[in-house]
C-alpha cells in the first residue's frame, strides 16, 4: 500500500524499514509503526476474532478501547496492536480461532446469538445436573482471548521508579502542555505523564487553523519544544497512567524505548497539585453491524493518515456527531479518499466554515442522518442511512464508514480517586463536577473544544495547581480566570443515543459481544441499573473495559427505563486505567530478606537455609532431615548454633522497670545483677505472645531478648501498651547489631575455657548466670548460661562484626572435642525433648500463658503495674475444657505421630504439637494440645494422622520434660 | 485509596509506614476487679464507626511514635478539625 | 429454551407497615436466610430491606471461591453442609450456580507450614470431608504454571490438596436466592435504607427506613461489613470487629491455563481462573478499619510481585480491572451468629470477614430457624458473642492476637 510519505504531521520514519511475522510471512513496516499500523499498510484488515460470536473485528480506535486488534505478538497475549510500537523482528498471531482471522471455523457462531440472550448461562446448561460439568468444560474452552504457556517466561528487564513532584499534569496535549508550562514557571518540579510516545494530543495531527492561522499540529510541536525545553519539566512519554489515588498518588507504566535500560518500568509519583488533562475519546455509533472491519471512528481514520502515512480505504461514507468528523472528512478528502457522503446526526450547530468546505468539495452533506446498517462480512459494501427517525433511508456503497456519535471526556483518572461527575445537557458529557482535594482538569474533557480556551483552560489548572504547593498565586490564577472566561466555553454536543435499528447486531460492548438486545433483555429481567446490567451482561468487563460502552450503557439504560427523574450514571471505572503487565507493576521485585553474620560460614558448613520470617536461618547441616548426628553430637560432645536472630533490646530510663513490669508477666523488680531471668510477654488475652530472658546491666537499665518472630515488634508493644503513661524510658533495637552464638553440650565448658579469660567454672559461672568478658582476648562478649536444649549451654552475644571471628574461634577451639554447627531442626528436638515450648508451636490462639504450663512465671501480686494480659489470666484461672499443654509417649515406640496430627474421641479433643522419634530416650515422645479433661498423667490418647485409613496411634501422657527430667546436664 | 497520616515528629507521610493500633478507648483499667465484660470491652469491642474516629497510630518505619489521630473512616483521610463524633 | 423476560425476583411492590420479620441487607446471608424462612417455615411474610441493590456489598465483590478445610470442629461441618447445598440450589432455584468442582491449593512455604495444615487435613478427614497434603512434585502435575524452584522468596514444599473445593459464580447465587425467595413471597425492596431499629422493654417492635416505618417483632442484621457499625449506630451494642477493605482483581481473559484454585498465606495471594478466562487474585487487607471499597497501589504491586513469583507465565498478562469490598473482620476468624441476646427478637449474622460467601447457604438454613423458632440450632451456638468475653476463641486462626485489626 502506498504511503502518504510527505505528511508533516508523519509520526513514522518511511526510511526506516522494520520487518514482522505473520502467518509465516514477513512483512514489512516502517519505524513509528504500530504493529497494527503495519499490518494494516500491508493490506490486513481483520485482525480478531470476537469472544463469542467470532466476528470479525478490525481496526476501529487507534487507542486500544476494546479488543479488536488485540493479538499475540512474540508470545505475550493481548497485546492492543494498535497503540504497541512495532519492534523489528517480531512474531503476530491472531488469537481465539479456529483457522486464522480471515478463515474462523469458529464464524458460525455468529448465526447462534438467537440463542445466547443475557443471562444465557444462568438460565441454561443445569439441567440435568450431570450436563453442567460438561458443558462447563466446553465454555472453558471457547472463553478466554490470548492463550498463555505455563512455562511461558516473559523476556525483558523491568524496573520502577518513585520520582516526587510539586505538580503532576496527566495528558501531553494541548491542555497538559500548558498546565505544565504554567506550573513550571514558578520554578517547581513539574512531571508530565503521555501514554502516546509524542506529546500533542488532538492538536497532533491536525491541520485545522490555530488562532493565528497555523496548522494545528505545528502550534502542538511549537508547545512541545517549550516543554522540553523547559529544565523543571520532566515529561515520560509512552506512559500511560494506571491509577490515581487521593492525596495525589498519581501510578503509570513506562515502555522503554531501544536506548532504555528497561523494557517497562512501573511509576509511582506523589505531587502536592495534580492536573487531569486526559482529553476525550469517541463515543462509539450504534447501529447495526457497527463494528464490522472497515467501520471506524473519525480519530482513528484521520490519525491512519496523517500520523502514519495510511488512507483508511478508498469510498468512503462518514456518520458523525461533532465537527471533528467534518474537519476529518474535508481534510482526508484533500488527502485523496473519494466520500459518498457525510451524514451528520444533528440538524444544526455546525461550523460554518467547516460546511463551506464540503460544499467546495462538492462533498454530500446529509443534516440529522445517521448509519443504521453496513453490509458485507470481513469488509464492508455498502452503507445503509436513515434519517434520524428512521422514516428516510439511503445506500451509499464504501469499503469504509467513519462512524462515530461525538466525543466523550476521559475521566477515570478523576473518578477512581473519587471525583464526581454528572450528566450535563448541553454537551452530552460526563463532565467532572467534583475533583478531590489538589486536583484540577482542564481541556476538552471539561467540554471545551476551541484551540485557544484548550489552552487557557490548561494555563488555569497549571497556576492551581501551584497554589496546592503552597505559593500564591492568586493574582495569575485570577488573571487565568478572566481569560477563560473570555473564550468559547463548552458546545452544544449530539445526544442521539442509538440509530432506529432493533438492536440485534448492534454491539454495544465489542469486547463481550454485548448487543443493545441484550441490554433490553436484563433490563426486562429486573436488572435496572448500569451496575448490575455491566454484572448480567458483562458488558464493559472485557481487555478494553469501559472504553466502548463507557458512555453508551448508561444512556441506553436511562433511555430505555424513560425515566426523567434518574439521570444516567455510569459504571465504576477501576484501575488499571490501562491494561498493564504484571511483570510492570512487580517492577524490580527484589527478594527481601536479611542475613545473619555468620551465614556465608555456616553455607559453606553445608548449612540447608529456610526462611523464618525476615530471616534466612541454617534448618539442617546434612541432607538427614532427622538431624540424628546434630542432636547426639549436642547430646554426647558439644554443638554451635547461631541464634543470632533472636530479638536483642536495651530498655533503659527512669522509668524502664515499670514499663517491663507492665509487659513481662513476671516480678522483675526482684532480677538481680549477674542473673539471667526467663519470662513471658502475654497479650491482653493471657496468650503467650513472646518469651525471652532479661538481664539487669545497672539501675533502670536492662538487656532483654524476644523471639525471632517478634524482634520487629518489641519496640512498638512496649510503648503501645505505655502509651497512656507519658513514662520516661528508652527501647534500643539491638537486633542486627548483636550476634549470638550458642555453645551446648557436654563439652562445651571445655570448648569455651580455651578461649575466655575468665574463670567461667560452674561455681564461677552457674546455671542462669550472666558475664561479660573477653574471648581470645580481643572480643568483648555477654555471655549466659542457659539450657533451652537441656545441655550444659553458653549463649554468647557479641557485636555482629565480630560475629564471624567469634565463630572461628569457637570452632577452632572446639575441634579437639568434635564441636559440628547444628540447625534449627536439630534445636527443635532437643528443646522438645526437654519440654521447652516454641510460642506458635506448642501455643496458639485460644491458649494462655496456664494453659501452656508457664503459670510458674506470672506474679500476681503486681497489680498496680497493670500487667498485659494478668486480668484475663485471673478471670481464666480454674476453666475447664481449655486446650491444655501435655507430654506424651507413643504406645508404639518405633515411630512419633506426624506434626499437626489429631487428638481425638467422637470428635476433635486437641492436636499434636511437636513429636518425634527421640535418638536421645529411644522412645517416640511429643507435645500435645489437650482437652484439660485429657491432661492427666497416665490418660490414653487417640490419635488421628491424616491419611491413616482408620488406623489411630495410641500414646499416653507422661510428666514433661521426657530428657534429664532433674536438669542435671544444664546445671552441671 | 493512598492513606497518609501526619506523625507529630516527621509530619505527612505514606500511611503505610504507620501501624494501626485500634479506637482510643483511654486508659488500662485497674487489673483489680475487673469483670470480665469490662475486659472485653475495653480489649475487644469496638465502635466500628462510620464517620470521623480518634485512633491510635504507631510510625514503625519512622521515628517509632504512638500518637493519635483523626480520620474520616467513610474517605480514609485524616481530619485536621474533627468535628465531635464518636 | 429461553424463558420469557420477566422480573426474576418479582415486581417492585409497595413496602407494607407490618411484615413478620425484616432482614437488613440484600447480600447473600441475608437473602439466604429470607429463602429458608420462606422455604422450610413458611414464614413468607418477610421483607429484604437493601439500601443499594442486591448483591452490591460483599456478595458481588467476593472472589467466589468455596470450600471445607477450615481449622475446627466448630466450622467443618458448618461450611461442608454449604459445600454440598450448591447442586442442591442450583436445582431448587432452578438458577445455574455455575460450580466449578475444581479443587483448593493452599500453598505451603515451610515445614512448619506444612504440619499447621495437617492439623486442617486430619480435621477434614476425621469429619469425611476430602483433603490432602501434597508435596511439591505432585502439585507441579496439577498445575504446570506453578513455580517450585527454590529461588523464590518463600519456595513451595507442598499444599493442602481440597478437592470437594471450587468456584461459584457469586453474581448467581444472589441473583438465583433472590428469585427464589421472591417466588415464595419474600418481598425484596431495593434502595431502601434501614435508619433505626426500635426496640420496647427489650424487644424489637420495628425498623424506620427511608421509605418508612416497619413493625416487625424479629430483625436480623446481615449486613456484611456494614453490620457491625449499623448495630452499635442503632442498637449501642458494640462487636469485636474491625472492618477492613479486601481487594480483589483480574488479568485479561486467557485460555485455559489454570485448573484449581491456587493460594498462599505467605504470599497473602490466591488465584483462580474464571469461565470466562481471567485469573481472578487478591486477599489483602489494609489493615485499618475503613468503610470505602477503594483500591491501593501498593495491593495491585504486591499482588503482581506474589504471582511473579510463584506463577510466573502471568507476568506476561495484564491486569485489567481491580475492586475493593469490605470484610468485617473478627479476632478469632470466625463470624458472630446470635440471638435475643441482649434483645429479644434482635438477629445477627455478621462478622464474617472475607468468608462469607462460601457458608451463605447453609447459614441461611440455619439463622432462618433460629428466626422462625426462637432457639439457637446447636450448630450455631458455638458462634454466640459472649464468647469473648468468656476467653473462648474459636480457633479458626493460630495466629495471636495482636492489637491491631489484622492480628
Amino acid at each position: 500500500m502506498n504511503r502518504l510519505n510527505n505528511l508533516p504531521t508523519l509520526r513514522i520514519n518511511p526510511s526506516e524499514k522494520l520487518t514482522l511475522k505473520y502467518k509465516g510471512r514477513t512483512f514489512q513496516g516502517v519505524s513509528g509503526d504500530t504493529v497494527a499500523t503495519a499490518l494494516f499498510a500491508n493490506g490486513v484488515r481483520v485482525f480478531a476474532r470476537s469472544l463469542k460470536y467470532h466476528r470479525p473485528r478490525g481496526l476501529y480506535s487507534l487507542d486500544g478501547e476494546c479488543s479488536n486488534t488485540c493479538m499475540e505478538v512474540d508470545g505475550l497475549p493481548n497485546v492492543r496492536t494498535e497503540n504497541t510500537l512495532l519492534k523489528d523482528g517480531v512474531t503476530v498471531k491472531e488469537q481465539n480461532v479456529v483457522g486464522s482471522a480471515d478463515r474462523d471455523m469458529m464464524g458460525f457462531m455468529d448465526k447462534l446469538d438467537w440463542m445466547m440472550p443475557a443471562g444465557f448461562y444462568y438460565k441454561t446448561l443445569h439441567k440435568p445436573a450431570w450436563v453442567w460439568p460438561l458443558a462447563m468444560k466446553q465454555v472453558r474452552k471457547t472463553a478466554g482471548l490470548g492463550a498463555i504457556s505455563p512455562d511461558f517466561r516473559i523476556k525483558g528487564r523491568y524496573d520502577e521508579i518513585y520520582p516526587k513532584a510539586d505538580v503532576c499534569v496527566i495528558g501531553g496535549g494541548a491542555a497538559g502542555m500548558s498546565a505544565a508550562l504554567a506550573a513550571a514557571e514558578s520554578g517547581r518540579r513539574v512531571i508530565l505523564l503521555e501514554a502516546r510516545p509524542w506529546l500533542g494530543g488532538c492538536f497532533d495531527y491536525r491541520s485545522a487553523p490555530y488562532e493565528d492561522g497555523r496548522p494545528l499540529y505545528e502550534r502542538a510541536r511549537e508547545l512541545a519544544t517549550q516543554v522540553r525545553e523547559t529544565p523543571n519539566i520532566r515529561v515520560f512519554t509512552q506512559a500511560p497512567v494506571i491509577g490515581v489515588y487521593n492525596n495525589n498518588l498519581i501510578t503509570a507504566f513506562q515502555t522503554g524505548g531501544p536506548e532504555d535500560s528497561f523494557t517497562e518500568r512501573y511509576i509511582q509519583i506523589r505531587a502536592a497539585g495534580l492536573v487531569v488533562a486526559a482529553g476525550c475519546i469517541e463515543r462509539p455509533l450504534l447501529f447495526d453491524n457497527n463494528e464490522r472491519p472497515g467501520v471506524m471512528q473519525v480519530g482513528c481514520a484521520h490519525r491512519l493518515a496523517r500520523t502514519y502515512g495510511l488512507l483508511p480505504g478508498t469510498q468512503a461514507v462518514f456518520s458523525v456527531g461533532h465537527d471533528l468528523g467534518l474537519e476529518a472528512a474535508i481534510d482526508l478528502f484533500d488527502l485523496g479518499l473519494k466520500i459518498s457522503c457525510v451524514a451528520d446526526i444533528r440538524e444544526d450547530g455546525q461550523n460554518p466554515e467547516l460546511l463551506l468546505g464540503l460544499k467546495e468539495r462538492k462533498i454530500a452533506f446529509l443534516r440529522g442522518w445517521v448509519a443504521t446498517d453496513v453490509e458485507g462480512g470481513k469488509s464492508i459494501k455498502k452503507a445503509h442511512l436513515s434519517t434520524v427517525d428512521g422514516t428516510i433511508s439511503k445506500s451509499f456503497e464504501c469499503d469504509v464508514l467513519i462512524a462515530s456519535a461525538g466525543l466523550t471526556p476521559v475521566t477515570g483518572p478523576v473518578t477512581v480517586a473519587q471525583g464526581k461527575t454528572a450528566y450535563d445537557h448541553h454537551t452530552g458529557y460526563f463532565l467532572v463536577t467534583e475533583t478531590p482535594k489538589g486536583m484540577h482538569v482542564a481541556g476538552r474533557m471539561t467540554g471545551l473544544n476551541h484551540c485557544r480556551s484548550i489552552e487557557a483552560s490548561g494555563r488555569l489548572a497549571g497556576l492551581q495547581a501551584v497554589a496546592d504547593c503552597g505559593l500564591d498565586r492568586a493574582a495569575d490564577i485570577d488573571a487565568a480566570e478572566k481569560t477563560l472566561a473570555m473564550l468559547p466555553g463548552p458546545e452544544r454536543g449530539a445526544k442521539l443515543v442509538t440509530a432506529p435499528v432493533k438492536g440485534r447486531k448492534t454491539f454495544i460492548c465489542f469486547d463481550e459481544d454485548t448487543t443493545i438486545k441484550n441490554i433490553k433483555q436484563a433490563i426486562e429481567m429486573g436488572f435496572d441499573v448500569p451496575e448490575l446490567i455491566k454484572r448480567f451482561t458483562s458488558a464493559g468487563t472485557g481487555p478494553g473495559q469501559g472504553g466502548i460502552p463507557g458512555h453508551n450503557l448508561p444512556l441506553y439504560v436511562a433511555k430505555y427505563e424513560a425515566l426523567d427523574t434518574k439521570p444516567p450514571k455510569p459504571t465504576t471505572v477501576r484501575a488499571p486505567l490501562t491494561p498493564t503487565l504484571i511483570a510492570a507493576y512487580a517492577g524490580a521485585n527484589h527478594d527481601m530478606h536479611k542475613r545473619t553474620p555468620a551465614h556465608h560460614i555456616q553455607k559453606a558448613a553445608g548449612g540447608v537455609f529456610r526462611r523464618i520470617g525476615v530471616w534466612r536461618r541454617a534448618r539442617y547441616f546434612s541432607q538427614d532431615f532427622t538431624c540424628r548426628e546434630e542432636i547426639l553430637n549436642v547430646r554426647n560432645n558439644v554443638g554451635m548454633l547461631d541464634a543470632s536472630t533472636l530479638g536483642k533490646f536495651r530498655v533503659h530510663g527512669p522509668d524502664a522497670l515499670k514499663a517491663l513490669q507492665r509487659v513481662y508477666v513476671s516480678d522483675i523488680a526482684k532480677l538481680k545483677e549477674g542473673r539471667v531471668k526467663y519470662s513471658a510477654m502475654c497479650n491482653d488475652d493471657g496468650c503467650v505472645i513472646d518469651d525471652g530472658v532479661i538481664v539487669k546491666q545497672g539501675e533502670n537499665d536492662y538487656y532483654l531478648t524476644t523471639s525471632t518472630a517478634r524482634a520487629g515488634a518489641t519496640a512498638e508493644w512496649f510503648r503501645y501498651h505505655t502509651r497512656y503513661e507519658g513514662w520516661n524510658f528508652a527501647v534500643v533495637n539491638l537486633t542486627d547489631a548483636m550476634g549470638v552464638v550458642n555453645i551446648s553440650g557436654p563439652n562445651a565448658r571445655k570448648v569455651l575455657e580455651k578461649v575466655v579469660d575468665a574463670d567461667i567454672s560452674n561455681e564461677a559461672f552457674p546455671f542462669s548466670g550472666y558475664r561479660e568478658f573477653t574471648v581470645a582476648g580481643a572480643v568483648p562478649v555477654r555471655a549466659m548460661r542457659l539450657g533451652f536444649v537441656g545441655e550444659l549451654s553458653y549463649e554468647l552475644h557479641v557485636g555482629a562484626s565480630y560475629m564471624p571471628t567469634l565463630w572461628k574461634i569457637i570452632e577452632e577451639a572446639g575441634k579437639e572435642f568434635g564441636i559440628q554447627p547444628f540447625g534449627v531442626e536439630a534445636q527443635n528436638v532437643l528443646r522438645m525433648e526437654k519440654c521447652h515450648i516454641i510460642l506458635g508451636q506448642e501455643s496458639e490462639q485460644r491458649t494462655n500463658l496456664l494453659d501452656v504450663g508457664l503459670g510458674f512465671l506470672w506474679d500476681r501480686k503486681k497489680t498496680d503495674a497493670k500487667t498485659v494480659g494478668a486480668a484475663a489470666l485471673k478471670q481464666t484461672e480454674g476453666d475447664t475444657g481449655r486446650l491444655t499443654l501435655v507430654g506424651f509417649q507413643m504406645e508404639d515406640s518405633a515411630r512419633a505421630p506426624r506434626d499437626g496430627s489429631i487428638i481425638v474421641d467422637n470428635r476433635v479433643r486437641g492436636y499434636v504439637c511437636t513429636a518425634r522419634r527421640s535418638f536421645s530416650l529411644n522412645e517416640a515422645v511429643g507435645m500435645a494440645l489437650v482437652d484439660s479433661q485429657l491432661s492427666d498423667i497416665g490418660t490414653r490418647l487417640e490419635i488421628f494422622e491424616d491419611e491413616c485409613n482408620g488406623q489411630r496411634l495410641y500414646c499416653k501422657v507422661v510428666p514433661k520434660p521426657f530428657y534429664d527430667p532433674e536438669g542435671k546436664r544444664m546445671k552441671m | 485509596m493512598s492513606l497518609t497520616l501526619t506523625c507529630p515528629i516527621c509530619g505527612k507521610r505514606n500511611g503505610y509506614e504507620f501501624r494501626y493500633g485500634g479506637e482510643d478507648k483511654g486508659p488500662r483499667p485497674a487489673e483489680e476487679g475487673l469483670s470480665p465484660r469490662s475486659w472485653c470491652e475495653y480489649v475487644h469491642m469496638n465502635k466500628c464507626v462510620a464517620g470521623v474516629q480518634k485512633e491510635w497510630w504507631f510510625h514503625r518505619d519512622g521515628c517509632g511514635t504512638w500518637f493519635t489521630t483523626h480520620r474520616n473512616t467513610l474517605t480514609n483521610l485524616e481530619v485536621e478539625e474533627p468535628e465531635a463524633t464518636s | 429454551m429461553i424463558g420469557k423476560n420477566t422480573p426474576l425476583w418479582g415486581k417492585k411492590t409497595r413496602l407494607k407497615s407490618s411484615y413478620d420479620a425484616v432482614i437488613i441487607g440484600g447480600g447473600l446471608h441475608g437473602l439466604a436466610t429470607a429463602y429458608y424462612l420462606a422455604k422450610e417455615h413458611g414464614m413468607t411474610d418477610v421483607a429484604v430491606i437493601e439500601k443499594r441493590y442486591i448483591g452490591f456489598g460483599g456478595a458481588g465483590r467476593n472472589t467466589a471461591i468455596v470450600r471445607a478445610n477450615q481449622r475446627t470442629q466448630q466450622n467443618v461441618p458448618l461450611y461442608k453442609e454449604a459445600l454440598d447445598l450448591w447442586p442442591v440450589l442450583t436445582k431448587e432455584l432452578n438458577f445455574n450456580l455455575m460450580f466449578n468442582n475444581c479443587g483448593n491449593l493452599n500453598l505451603m512455604h515451610s515445614e512448619a507450614a506444612m504440619n499447621a495444615a495437617r492439623m486442617n487435613v486430619a480435621t477434614a478427614q476425621f469429619h469425611g470431608v476430602e483433603s490432602h497434603l501434597l508435596d511439591a512434585k505432585q502439585i507441579k502435575e496439577m498445575v504446570p504454571a506453578l513455580n517450585i524452584s527454590e529461588d523464590i522468596t518463600y519456595p513451595i514444599h507442598g499444599a493442602m490438596y481440597h478437592p470437594p473445593g471450587g468456584i461459584v459464580r457469586h453474581d448467581a447465587v444472589v441473583w438465583g436466592l433472590a428469585k427464589g425467595a421472591a417466588k415464595l413471597g419474600v418481598e425484596i425492596h431495593q434502595q431502601t435504607e434501614a435508619t433505626a431499629i426500635n426496640t420496647e422493654g427489650g424487644k424489637i417492635t420495628g425498623i424506620e427506613t427511608s421509605r418508612g416505618k416497619i413493625h416487625t417483632p424479629r430483625v436480623l442484621v446481615s449486613a456484611g461489613g456494614y453490620s457491625a457499625g449499623i448495630i452499635y449506630h442503632m442498637l449501642g451494642i458494640k462487636l469485636p470487629i474491625s472492618v477492613l477493605t479486601i481487594q480483589a482483581m483480574v488479568t485479561q481473559p486467557l485460555k485455559p491455563i489454570l485448573d484449581h484454585v491456587v493460594s498462599s498465606g505467605a504470599y497473602h495471594a490466591y488465584a483462580n481462573q474464571t469461565l470466562k478466562g481471567e485469573i481472578a487474585t487478591g486477599a489483602h487487607m489494609d489493615p485499618w478499619p475503613n468503610y470505602t471499597t477503594l483500591t491501593t497501589a501498593y495491593y495491585i504491586k504486591h499482588q503482581a510481585q506474589a504471582l511473579s513469583e510463584f506463577l510466573p507465565c502471568l507476568r506476561g498478562v495484564k491486569f485489567m480491572r481491580i475492586w475493593g469490598g469490605l470484610a468485617d473482620m473478627t479476632p478469632d476468624m470466625a463470624p458472630i451468629m446470635d440471638g435475643n441476646d441482649p434483645i429479644d427478637g434482635f438477629y445477627m449474622d455478621c462478622g464474617w470477614g472475607y468468608f462469607g460467601f462460601k457458608s451463605c447457604s447453609a447459614v441461611g438454613k440455619h439463622m432462618a430457624a433460629y428466626m422462625a423458632g426462637g432457639n439457637c440450632p446447636d450448630i450455631l451456638k458455638p458462634f454466640n458473642l459472649r464468647r469473648y468475653e468468656n476467653h473462648r476463641l474459636m480457633g479458626e486462626t493460630a495466629a495471636l492476637v495482636n492489637y491491631t485489626p489484622d492480628n
